[in-house]
Formats: C-alpha cells, structure tokens, sequence
C-alpha cells in the first residue's frame, strides 16, 4: 500500500518516471517467475514487459509452458508462496509486487479483475448466481445497500445477455450451460468496474457457437467498462478480431511484439511465421501441407544459453546459440510509441512476404492412389443404415418412471470409401462421439447395421467375426496421455494388439521398428515410458498402435485438439501422409472446423443426434445451405485481423436445447436465425414437418432444410465497424 | 482419486526430450519421501524397534519365562534395565517379545488384507452385474458384523480352536474383519480405471477382459496399496492393543504390548515403570507408522508441497 521503503533514492526515481498520468494503466516490467519441480528451478516467466494503455486490448499468444498464464496469475497475486517472482508489476503507478495477500485483495476484484478458463469450475456450486455477484459487490463496496446491489446484479447479467436476468439471480450455476457460466463470471468480473480485465483462456473449454457469444460479451464487456484487457489464449484466431496489440511468448520470454497487423501480416521471428502457417484456415481450400515446427519448447529448468526457439528454428545459425537475442525494435519501424519488436537476429531476412511453408521446408502435399478414381468406384469400407441410439430417461428415487428419451444418435446413414476422410462436427452434445462408440461397440442387439469392411454388426455373434472385424478398424483417442497406460513401456504399447493377434515374437520386434519409423520416432525409443515423451509424439505412439494391424479404417475422436499448434500441424501432416501412403480411410469427429477443412473430403454436420448437411467439404464450406452449418462456420475466428474485424457474423442465440425437449418438427427451429425472420405461415412448416436430408440438385451436398435461402434475422448478425 | 492413480504423470509433464531430464516414478517418490523429515525419522524409528524385536533378546541375560526371585516388582536397575513384575519376570524380556507380537501380527494383518481387498475389489469391478452386487452385499454384511463379539468368542477357546496360539488366532480374526473398507475403495478405482482411454484401447483392440483387469488394472492401483498396507499395519497393531487390554485378545503365556498395558493399569502408583514402559514403545510403533504413512501419502500426491520452494531465503528478505 505505502510506498516501498527499501528503495534506494535512484529507484524511486526510476519508478517516478516509469508513470505519469494518461498513462499505461497496467505496465509490467522484467517479470520473472521461478518454480521448484523436481528437476529443479524452474525459470517459467524470464523478463516479460509490458505497458497496457487504457481502453486497449492485448493478446498474449503463446503454447501451453510458454508462461502466458503464470504471468497473469503474477500480476493477480495467485501464485503460491513457493514460487519466487520479481521485477514490477504497476497499477496505474503502484507497485503491486510483494503486496501482502491481504493488501492485494483490495485491488483484486475492484481494479484488476479475471475470468479463468474453466467455467464449470469458477463458480461455487453451493450458492446462487445472484449470491455470487453480490458478493463481489459488497466485498468492495460495503456502503452499498441490498436493493442497489440486487439491481446492480441485474443489470450485469442484462449486459452479459442472460435472458430474463431478475428470475435468473436465483438460479444456481448447475442450472446454467457452460456458456452460461462464463457469462456469469465475466458479470461477476466487471461487477466493480475494473480497469483492468485479464482473460485467461475465457472460450477454450466451450464450443464454437458459444465461443462466439462468449467474445462478444467480452467484447460488449470492454465497450461498457472502457477497460483495458489483457486475452491470453493459444488460438491465433481468437485474439485476430479483438487485440489492438499481440504479444507472442516463446519458453517464458516475449519473442515478438507489435500491432495485431503487424504480427499477422509482418512476422519477423520464424516463431510466429511458424505459428501463422501451422493453423489450418477455415475460409479458404488449402490444397498444400501445414507448416511443421519439429521439437519441443527448451527445459526451462537448465539456464538458456541462445536463442530459445533456436533448437526448432529453420533458419539457426550460429550467431543464434551465443546469448539471447533481446527483443529489438525491427528496422524501419524505430521511432513508434508502439514499435514492432522482435527477439531475432535475422529479423530483417523475413521482412516482406516471407513464405513459411518454405522456410520450414513443409513438406509437399501427398497423393493417394485413390484420389484419381472416382467415388463410387471405391469399395466401401464402413457403412451405418439407420443407426439409432436412445437412452431411457429415468426419474423417481424407488421405483424408476420413464419420463423421456433421449436421442442421442436418431436414424444416422453414411458410408465411407476406401482412400477418404469423412469427419463429423458439431457442438458437444450432437451425438458425434455417441456415434463412434456405436461403431466401435459392433454388437448384433444394436438398432441398425453397422458393416465394416463386409462385416455386418448383425451377422457379429462369435468372437472369430469381431476379431476380423477389429482387425479392419481401430481407434486413435483424443487424449495422448489417457490412452496410453502410464506403466507400460512404448514396446509393450505398441505389441499389445499384435502379441492379442498370436504373432510371433520376432515378427512382433520387427514390425514394431517398422511402425515407429513410419510415425517418424525415434526407434531407439521403444523402451521409454509414454511419460518422457511430449504430447505430440504420444500421439504419434496412439497411431502407431492403431496402425500396428494394419487397418483399412481408422476412427479419430478429436485426434489434434489436445496438442498445441505447433505440435499439431505436424501430427496432421502425418495423418495426411498415412492415408495417401497406406490407402487408408479416417472416420473423424472434430470440433475445429479449420482442422476438418484442411484433411478431409467430406463432412457430415450433425445436430441433435441427426445429420443436417453432409457432402464434399469443398461444397459444405464454400456454400453451406443448413443455417446451421453456416453460423458454424461463421463463428470460426480466422487468424487475419482485417477480415475478423469486417466480417459479418451469425451469432445463435442460447444453447443446445436438451434432447427432451427436442422441437417436433425440424430440431433446429429453436435456434435457428432463418426461423425467426420466417413468417408465421412459414415458421408453421418448421415446427411441424421434419426436413428431409436431400441434395438440392444433383452432384452437391445433401441439407435438411426447408428454406436454405431464407434471410437471415437481423438481431443475429454482428458486424464489428 | 485419479491422484493415487498416476500421481506423478503432471510432474512429469515437464519438458521431457531429452533423456538427463527424465526421472524414474519411483525414484520421483522415494526422493519426495526423503524430503519430508518427519517421515523419515518415523522410518528410523519402526527400523530401530523392528530391530529391538528381534535382537533386543540380547540385552538382557533373562527371558520371559524365566523368574528371578530376588528382584519381585523391583523398579529398573543395573541388573534389569527395565525393571521387573510382581512375579519377578524382567520386563525388558516382555517388551522385546510383546514388541515382536505385535509387529508380526501388524505386517501380516496389514499385508494380507490389502493383498484379499485388492483381488476382491478388482474382482467385483470386473465382473460387475449380479457378480458385482451379490459381493457387495457380502462386504457389507461384513462391515455390519459385530467384530469385538467375534473375537471375543473365537480366543476364547470355545470353538474348539485351542490348539492354535492365541496371537495366530487373533490374526485370523482381525484380517477377517479388516479388508472391506479398502475392497470398496478398490472396486471403485478400478471401475474409474476402466473408463480410461488405454482400457478401451485394449477392449476395442480385442484384448481378453482377464488380460485386461491383470496388465492395465492392478499394476495401477499399485500406490493406493502401498498406502493402505502402512495404514493397515496401524489399524491392527491399535486393534490387537485395545482387543489385548480388555482382556479377549492375546492369552497368557504368549504376551503383547495390549497384554502389557492391560496387566499393568491396575497397578499404576505401585509399579509406574510397568505402565509406562509398554505404553511408550506402543506410541513410537504406530506414531512412526502414522508419520511414514504421511510422507509416503505426500509423495504419492502430486498436488502437495512436498515439491520444495523456489523463493530463496534472501528473495523472501527483500521483500
């Protein structure tokens, strides 16, 4: 609170004029975190400064250890006691470092304020919504009597687009959806009018439709309060349209900083250029490979001696590995209030339009066998007819009434040829990975027919059918870590599904090196533990196991979404490369539209446990006909601030409505933007007729709507001036 | 729980390429074990007195069923270091066998039942269904079944199993009745277990659910074993005491510390040493297990702070 009496005099000085009014209101200086593990000190935050004018929006990008995070939990004052944090961190001029818990507590909540990434977790469960904002209102502002607060409550939940906000103040946060929640905490967040707003990760744990809300509160958020924030998040895409300023960490230090143009459009390290190229995009058919960043981030835990990006970087030389390069204005942009810096000593050698896919030397894009031949020439390898999955829904604590169904998978149909990659998205809830299971479950008391590779889930009765059967599919899991077992070794991984097919053991040896070179490990690593491999390559050991039968299909469930950017690119290249060398077919459920554009031929959108448009990827995406595909993919942030800020967006309104209370005619009419520009004598087909899934004319895709060329109502679209 | 389950897998989350950086599991919890003192010290303490156990004979010339009529209820003295009973019996002798009694029934009782809890509760998680059910019913029933009137019936001789040493007939009982809590908890780790990603690997790979449970389920529920085997040696050390001193545990002439403490209460202003003495070496045998056992549970948990501190002494200063 009082000034820093340990100061010497110079000090002081220094800090005076570090602020004056107008101002940063946030500035940041030569922050350093250190942690203990058990490999030692670890330097998780080396040196971050920043200043954050007032009004302004900064985006911190990096991947997950970069320290992004840590420094917010820096300047909030939440890391605990153990670790060791130095440098400034100043609020409108006052030094908030070493401030005592409770000192902090008076700026937290009121001045600087969060909203964490996790909203099913932030809110307590125990207390209402209004109980919970309430509190943040009376613990900085005593004085403030009930009746202000409540409408002060109500207020913040109108502002943050909670319907019917008066009746909502005693709901408990069980009874709201994720992005509920989240809406509630950034209420709860700007409750006190702070000046400062840290969003750590604010839409990575919702989905796409959601995320989009989420944003646009934050964004209506900012524009009420005027205060300044700082977005932390991994996606370039996120912080395209919102940020006035980036700031790209790299192992703990700020590699490259400048206007959202100038990292977009001009990167000058090889980190960011890296980054830029390694993210698919959703608006564009990309026809080459992805831009691989090869390595891992360096040990933190061992002091950096050059460049830390130089172990991953194209272009190292070696001038790179003697001392850190500092960041430095890049040329011709000295003079600036905000200049373009960037940590590179070959900063200037990327100037212009630098190519990543060269510089990173991507590899071309494969070709399978298959491509030339036409569609409905290729066997088919995985075909559903009218597969249905409901589940009872069960009320009564004695004896159990059915009160409902719930649909999960309602009357799904689709094949899959050999060579193709056919994915399915959707919002969680959609049934997608309800429909994987049902495939992998392969069981004759199943409602439909399931045939794989000729073999039908009916005919599936003795253990010599399932077995072939299983031969012909497997499986790579969205989570690397989970799906290896902790205690085996990668050779133990990687035999287990062939020692179960009774090969012999020499023949097992030899396969396992021939799969490990194929996924591009390291065959000397067989006898490590799943542990000491990164997330990236722990992917790579989950494909190599499912391709260890050698399958002709293989099921994705979200295989890239739990790695990083970097990381991420090259396990998708790999993928990319398997299907054309191998002639194998994917089945893939995924939420990042950009990822399925980019590796897929066709895509089927599933809402509510049925399929609203499927066909060519190329087709769904340049024309998509279903409202629904099309506010999906208008609610994909694109990594190109220009087009983020211009572009219009559909913004659907609430949530995925539960599966009981599914509309009887078409599912969607609850949300649908062209529904509710329909007249009333139109909105009655909606509401009583199921559209049928049928193409609109020949050779494109096939849509189950009724008026694909209705407008669109105007209070869900958004425009950003 | 998932935390007893793979506890290190978050530390290890660190940047790992290259090899120096990578550190065995084990060798991860032996260090975090040896980093809390107090755990340690427990260590040392249980070492010493399994030790005294066995070799404590040695210091002193007497046994315990020897009598030495010269020194009848004598506090210690040079000739007994811990003095003697009313009957002339050198206590030391009976610490060092009372001591060795109530170790062995500890680590056998504590051994066994985690070992019967485990293949138990892995057993009902595995089968499920009416398998699952009918066990379950049987584990409670258990739970609800009057221990102390069992005991009391079993040592004391009436139902024909005279021909057994009491302290063996006391392990028989006492594990009978000391494996349900952690059979449930079993069961329901590896019900958690078998939601795992790589279980369903394995089942969708074709893998026999026997090969299964015995590859992917035991060998990770191995740490919450290891807790629960310190923590049953506790639980029936305690036990044997408190079955001891009221009189329907341990029987004359095998002797524990229970019997010890229990022979000795009436006569706590008269002989005090005979109190005392018994009573001190049953509070270092289960404090120094209660002490390991908090270590070993802070070294298995990754969340705790036995990790150490980065903020040095002089950064603390500073501020």
């Amino acid at each position: 609170m009082s000034t820093n009496t340990s100061q010497t005099p110079a000090e002081r000085l220094r800090d005076a004029g570090l602020y004056a009014p107008g101002e940063a209101v946030l500035s940041v200086r030569d922050l350093n975190v250190r942690f203990n593990s058990e490999n030692g000190v670890v330097h998780a935050v080396r040196g971050v400064d920043f200043d954050l004018m007032p009004g302004k929006t900064l985006g911190i990008v990096g991947e997950s250890g970069s320290g992004k995070s840590v420094t917010s939990m820096a300047i909030m004052g939440l890391l605990p006691e153990t670790a060791d944090i130095t440098g400034s961190v100043r609020y409108k001029g006052k030094e908030l470092l070493g401030l005592s818990d409770k000192a902090m507590c008076k700026h937290r909540g009121s001045d600087i304020a969060m909203v964490f990434q996790d909203p099913l977790s932030s809110l307590t469960p125990v207390y209402t919504v209004g109980t919970q904002i309430i509190e943040a209102l009376t613990v900085h502002n005593p004085s403030m009597s009930k009746q202000a607060k409540e409408a002060r409550a109500v207020d913040l939940l109108r502002m943050v687009g909670i319907p019917s906000p008066k009746d909502r103040l005693k709901a408990f946060p069980h009874e709201f959806s994720g992005g509920m929640r989240q809406r509630v905490m950034i209420a709860i967040a700007i409750a006190n009018d702070p000046r400062v707003l840290i969003a750590d990760e604010p839409t990575t744990a919702l989905d796409v439709t959601i995320q989009a809300q989420v944003l646009e509160v934050l964004h209506t958020a900012q524009e009420e309060t005027g205060a300044a924030v700082v977005m932390i998040t991994h996606d370039l895409g996120v912080v395209a349209g919102m940020a006035d300023d980036i700031m790209v960490m790299y192992a703990g230090k700020p590699v490259e900083t400048g206007t959202v143009e100038d990292i977009y459009y001009n990167p000058r390290m090889p980190y960011t250029l890296g980054l830029l190229g390694a993210v698919p995009r959703v608006d564009t058919a990309t026809k080459q490979s992805l831009v691989p960043i090869e390595g891992t981030p360096p040990n933190l835990a061992l002091p950096v001696t050059g460049c830390s990006f130089a172990a991953r970087c194209p272009m190292v030389s070696d001038a790179c590995l003697h001392g850190e390069p500092e960041l430095f204005p890049v040329p011709g942009t000295e003079g600036q209030t905000l200049g373009h810096k960037a940590a590179c000593i070959k900063s200037d050698q990327l100037s212009g339009n630098a190519d990543a896919h060269r510089i990173f030397h991507a590899p071309p894009k494969p070709v399978s066998k298959f491509d030339g031949v036409a569609r409905v020439e290729r066997a088919k390898v995985l075909e559903l007819r009218d597969v249905k999955k409901h589940f009872p829904l069960l009320k009564g604590a004695l004896i159990k009434r059915r009160i409902g169904t719930v649909k999960a998978v309602d009357g799904l149909s689709f094949d899959i040829r050999e060579g193709e990659c056919v994915s399915i998205v959707g919002e969680s809830g959609c049934g997608k990975t309800t429909t994987l299971l049902e495939i992998m479950e392969f069981h004759p008391d199943q409602v439909g027919e399931v045939v794989i590779g000729g073999v039908s889930n009916k005919v599936a009765t003795d253990h010599k059918t399932t077995m072939a059967m299983r031969k012909e599919m497997q499986m790579v899991f969205q989570d690397p870590t989970g799906a290896l077992d902790p205690r085996f070794t990668v050779y133990e991984v990687l035999a287990e599904p062939l020692e179960n097919l009774g090969m012999p053991k020499a023949a097992i040896k030899k396969r396992i090196m021939e799969l490990m070179k194929l996924v591009g490990l390291q065959s000397d690593h067989v006898n490590r533990f799943p542990n000491q491999f990164s997330g990236g390559q722990r992917q790579r050991i989950g494909i190599a196991r499912a391709l260890a039968v050698n399958p002709k299909l293989v099921v994705l469930d979200e295989p890239v979404s739990a790695l990083d950017v970097s990381v991420q690119a090259g396990v998708i290249n790999l993928l990319d490369k398997l299907r054309a060398e191998l002639g194998l077919s994917y089945l893939m459920v995924a939420h990042d539209l950009s990822v399925v554009r980019h590796i897929s031929d066709r895509v089927a959108v599933m809402y509510l446990g049925k399929i609203v448009e499927t066909g060519d990827v190329d087709h769904v995406f340049d024309n998509p006909r279903h409202p629904y595909t099309r506010a999906l993919l208008s609610a994909i942030p694109v990594p190109d601030p220009h087009l983020e800020r211009t572009r219009e967006r559909i913004i659907l309104q609430g949530d995925l409505p539960s599966p009981l209370d599914a509309p009887k005619g078409c599912n969607f009419a609850t949300r649908c933007p062209v529904f509710a520009a329909l007249p009333p004598a139109k909105q009655e087909k909606c509401l009583t007729l199921e559209p049928p899934l049928a193409p609109e004319k020949e050779g494109t895709q096939d849509f189950a709507c009724f008026f694909p060329d209705g407008e669109i109502d105007a209070d869900m679209l958004v425009v950003h001036a | 729980m998932t935390n007893i389950i793979d506890p290190i897998a978050e530390i290890d989350e660190s940047r790992v390429g290259d090899q120096d950086v990578v550190i065995g599991k084990s060798r991860i919890i032996f260090r975090r074990f040896m980093r809390n003192r107090t755990a340690v010290a427990g260590l040392f303490i249980f070492l010493a007195l399994f030790l005294f156990s066995i070799f404590g004979g040695f210091l002193t010339s007497w046994d315990k069923d020897t009598l030495d009529p010269l020194n009848i209820g004598m506090p210690p003295s040079p000739d007994h270091l811990l003095g003697t009973t009313q009957a002339g019996i050198d206590l030391m002798a009976l610490i060092v066998d009372g001591t060795r009694t109530s170790i062995l029934i500890g680590l056998i009782v504590g051994g066994v039942s985690v070992l019967i809890s485990a293949v138990y509760g892995c057993t009902m998680a595995f089968f499920g269904g009416k398998v699952d059910a009918t066990m379950l019913f049987i584990l409670e029933a258990l739970i609800m079944m009057p221990a102390i009137l069992v005991v009391a019936v079993a040592t004391s001789g009436s139902g024909g199993l005279k021909d057994l040493p009491s302290w063996l007939l006391l392990i028989v009982v006492l594990l009978f009745f000391s494996w349900m809590g952690t059979a449930r908890l079993v069961r329901s780790l590896s019900m958690s277990l078998m939601q795992r990603d790589y279980v369903k690997a394995a089942k969708y790979m074709g893998v026999p659910s026997r090969r299964i449970v015995w590859r992917h389920l035991v060998p990770n529920i191995g740490s919450l074993l290891v807790l629960d085997f310190t923590r049953g040696i506790t639980g029936a050390i305690l036990a044997e005491v408190a079955f001891s001193f009221i009189g329907i545990g341990i029987k004359l002439p095998d002797v524990s510390l229970g019997v010890l403490i229990g022979q000795a209460t009436g006569q706590v202003s008269s002989f005090p040493w005979m109190f005392w003495v018994p009573l001190t070496v049953m509070f270092l045998l289960t404090g120094s297990l209660a002490m390991m056992n908090d270590g070993l549970r802070d070294a298995f948990d990754p969340s705790s702070s036995s990790i150490g501190r980065a903020k040095t002494k002089t950064a603390k200063a500073g501020k």
